[in-house]
């Protein structure tokens, strides 16, 4: 276990190092540099060359990026060159726990939510419970989140005044951008529950179980669910990717100052050290979690060892 | 030992997920009550340095923040602000300001003559290379030795403490007054500055003006106090609130919402918010030193080399109905390059009328009529103004001169560069607001062949002269009818095709009093007569 998991880590490096190389030409071979916008409509060629020699800019490409990685593997990851007083690794202290709060929020009120309506569905198969179920699926997984953010912050924000528009800090402001991100999983997820839970009660085991004697809750608890959970766990883990991602859109247009939104804006202002920063730890990130649901696996089902 | 690694799974899984779901604090939401002022900053600012200030949210705050030695009233007027009163020499070249004696930086300080010198020479050091130092100094004497090395600002004298000199280059000296009112034309506070180092201004400002910074938490919100000394009167707000809101929609609806008491329009939702019965009442609406013009490129696309191919793509774009149609009237069509808010306006000017037949006749002179090679516009896509400009002017185009003219899409980033590098785009539809109220801040910067922002290749040897003159002119109204003059020729050779004057259009909730426009900035003076009455 301890070799699986110091083996998945160490991929972890390469991984990296791919993807900072691949950003960090994309990045410069993209029209535009941080520079010309920084300065905007006070464009003058010798203010900006020396603006460029200042951040550094007008060295070598191989020379920049090797000072990067060799910055970074240090977890110094620089200066943002659109304010030089602001150190990288502040954005990402100040900016990447609010995204990840929102996701973690956004990610729990899918599973608990989702895993109960899947498995209501899966118990009342063929009723109007169950019908009305799979429909609000269907809706879940076919509305993109921009439009629920609109409709949420329609009728919840302007016309009930039940909730802030916009902004980060108090619980109420949570509540909109986690339903927004959270509509999609909470659709996988009761989709998979329902199968899942739906297959296993077919079970000869479950059979058993009942002529047994067992009260419904208990199988349900301690046979059905146990037995369905792989594939939840799994789409679990594929709702925290799809949270961490939804957020770009969800941090934009709740004004949430999480890594998503600065990440955006730094893409539009060509600062490359804070997108190279950010396409590292989300790198990180998506690697992390998929290590994360790799590991629950072998809890949940002891046929699986590493 | 399987046990143990069920257990040390679900240990690392359950880590993971902890370490995921349980970080980060909340940020301090922006509070409400008495005194209290929300308006939006439409982004996180990179610097709160004044000097480096050049975009909306950095000026903004500087404008808050901090002193000029005069300044624009909401007409447009010179008025007093760090100086009580000035005294100009016969000759127009030695301009001797008297400072106020209350007027005390946020650390207690009074401001005094040696720290105006002060700061304008860290302005136009040549190391720092500030943005704004050309816009500002460009008339002072000794700016140009101070580039090439003198240490300090010849032109610059403090008689006394409560006395400043300057003494202009005669060249360069049009319209220094109203450079000097610049937002950016500030006094530091040498202390603050100096023991903050690099970035000094993230936690204190080092200014002067009706508010002091609080906090930045980056990328949320600033908040500013009230200092009770300003040299103006305390202010009647305790508190500023300005939260970064990059969407426009965003801020619209937070406003509707109750979270924000000023906010700008957006134009699309203009005629919404007009119709709306409570709404509709709350509207601002007043003219803005901008214009939205089309930049045709000669360097790029060769028709463009000939003036007569320009004057009748100029002479096929029907101004007044793009004002009228595209823009229901809130728009007013240009004829010249100036917008009114700028003292000197040239009203009465017809400039190029609509007239196709003409125009059509010119592209037959120029022996370019029914072969003119397909056309790209570039669409600034800061504004969503300028796309709709852009889609009329190119449906006009195509019609009266029969070119195949097509749109070009771009992030900001991009264009940006495209403009500056003059040799990508064919033409370009853009912007241009007033930094400073003056006459120079449009010609200077967007058609003399010298200056770097002349992005269109203007490069008329008449046309400089007129403006190298109407710098050195003795008096304002000779200084105007040189500007005059270089604007119509400008106008007539089609140079660029200004094509509508823009408005402001801000909604206010009603509990907010004494607020002053201007049709500079973000339209709005510093709040310091606002009070907010709930």
């Amino acid at each position: 276990m301890i070799r699986y998991l110091a083996y998945r880590v160490g991929l972890l490096i390469p991984l990296l190092l791919g993807a900072a190389l691949l950003i960090f030409l994309a990045g410069h071979y993209a029209p535009g540099d941080p520079v010309q916008v920084l300065l905007g409509d006070h464009y003058n060629p010798e203010v900006a060359a020396h603006k460029r020699h200042e951040l550094g800019l007008d060295r070598p490409l191989v020379v920049q990026f090797t000072a990067y990685v060799a910055r970074a593997a240090t977890l110094d990851f620089g200066i943002s060159y659109v304010n030089p007083a602001r150190r990288v690794g502040d954005v990402v202290r100040e900016t990447l726990p609010i995204s990840l709060r929102l996701a973690a929020l956004a990610v729990a009120a899918a599973a608990v939510v989702g895993v109960g309506l899947g498995v209501w569905a899966a118990v009342l198969r063929r009723s109007i419970v169950d019908r009305l179920i799979q429909l609000g699926v269907i809706a879940g997984l076919s509305v993109p989140n921009f439009v629920v953010a609109a409709v949420l912050v329609l009728w919840f924000a302007l016309r009930w005044r039940l909730f802030p528009v916009a902004g980060w800090g108090a619980p109420a402001n949570y509540v909109l951008p986690v339903a927004v991100l959270a509509a999609a999983p909470i659709a996988y997820i009761t989709r998979i529950s329902r199968a899942s839970v739906q297959q296993v009660l077919t079970e000869d085991y479950v059979r058993t179980a009942r002529s047994k004697g067992l009260p419904g809750r208990a199988i349900l608890a301690r046979h059905v669910l146990r037995n369905a959970a792989l594939p939840i766990v799994t789409t679990i883990g594929m709702a925290f990717g799809y949270a961490i991602t939804g957020a770009f859109v969800v941090e934009v247009i709740f004004n949430i100052p999480g890594m998503a939104r600065v990440a955006i804006d730094a893409i539009l202002q060509r600062d490359y050290t804070v997108i190279q920063t950010a396409v590292l730890v989300y790198t990180a990130l998506f690697t992390l979690i998929n290590l994360a649901v790799d590991v629950s696996y072998a809890a949940l089902n002891p046929r699986i060892r590493y | 030992m399987f046990v143990n690694r069920q257990v040390m799974a679900l240990i690392v899984a359950a880590a993971l997920c902890g370490a995921l779901a349980g970080v980060g604090g909340p940020s301090p939401a922006t509070g409400q009550g008495a005194g209290v002022f929300r308006t939006p900053l439409g982004g996180e600012p990179p610097t709160i340095d004044p000097y480096f200030a050049t975009d909306f949210a950095s000026g903004d705050l500087t404008f808050l923040m901090y002193t000029t030695l005069v300044g624009f009233d909401s007409s447009g007027r010179l008025v007093p602000e760090g100086a009580r009163s000035w005294d100009v020499s016969p000759n127009g070249l030695v301009y001797t300001f008297h400072l106020r004696d209350n007027v005390m930086f946020h650390s207690g300080r009074k401001v005094t003559a040696a720290d105006w010198k002060w700061s304008f020479e860290r302005m136009g050091d040549p190391a720092l290379k500030t943005s704004v130092a050309d816009v500002v100094l460009a008339g002072v004497g000794g700016f140009d030795a101070q580039q090439k090395g003198a240490g300090g600002l010849a032109g610059i004298t403090v008689i006394d403490p409560a006395t400043l000199q300057f003494v202009l280059n005669p060249e360069a000296r049009g319209g220094f007054l109203n450079r000097l009112a610049y937002y950016a034309a500030v006094v530091l506070d040498r202390d603050v500055v100096e023991r903050g180092g690099q970035g000094w201004y993230e936690k204190r400002d080092a200014g002067s003006g009706p508010f002091m910074l609080r906090e930045w938490v980056h990328n949320d919100h600033v908040t500013l106090t009230a200092d009770p000394r300003y040299f103006l009167g305390a202010p009647n707000l305790a508190r500023v609130e300005l939260p970064i809101v990059t969407q426009a929609a965003t801020r619209l609806a937070e406003y509707q919402a109750g979270q924000l008491d000023l906010v700008q329009v957006p134009l699309a939702d203009f005629q919404r918010i007009q119709a709306d019965p409570a709404l509709g009442k709350q509207l601002i609406v007043f003219p803005r030193a901008q214009f939205i013009w089309l930049g045709p490129n000669p360097r790029v696309y060769e028709p463009f080399r000939d003036a007569r191919v320009r004057r009748a793509f100029a002479l096929a774009i029907d101004k007044a109905k793009i004002a009228r149609t595209v823009f229901f009237g809130f728009y007013q069509p240009a004829a010249s390059i100036v917008p009114p808010g700028i003292p000197g306006f040239y009203s009465g000017y017809k400039g190029l009328s609509y007239d196709p037949a003409q125009a059509k006749k010119l592209l037959a002179e120029a022996g370019m009529d029914g072969r003119l090679p397909p056309l790209v516009i570039a669409m600034n896509p800061i504004a969503q103004d300028y796309q709709m400009a852009a889609e009329a002017a190119a449906a006009m185009l195509k019609e009266n001169l029969g070119v195949d003219v097509s749109l070009q899409r771009t992030e900001f980033a991009n264009f940006q560069q495209g403009m500056n590098r003059r040799t990508v785009f064919q033409a370009f539809m853009t912007g241009w607001a007033a930094d400073y109220l003056d006459y120079s801040d449009y010609l200077d910067l967007l058609l003399y062949s010298k200056s770097p922002l002349d992005r269109v290749s203007y490069a008329s040897p008449a046309f400089d002269r007129f403006v190298d003159e109407a710098n050195a002119a003795p008096t304002e109204s000779a200084r105007t009818t040189l500007y005059h003059k270089a604007e119509a020729l400008a106008v007539e050779d089609a140079a660029m095709v200004p094509i509508v004057f823009t408005q402001f259009a801000l909604l206010k909730k009603p509990y907010v009093r004494g607020l002053q426009t201007t049709p500079a900035l973000s339209g709005w003076l510093r709040f310091n007569t606002v009070s907010v009455e709930r």
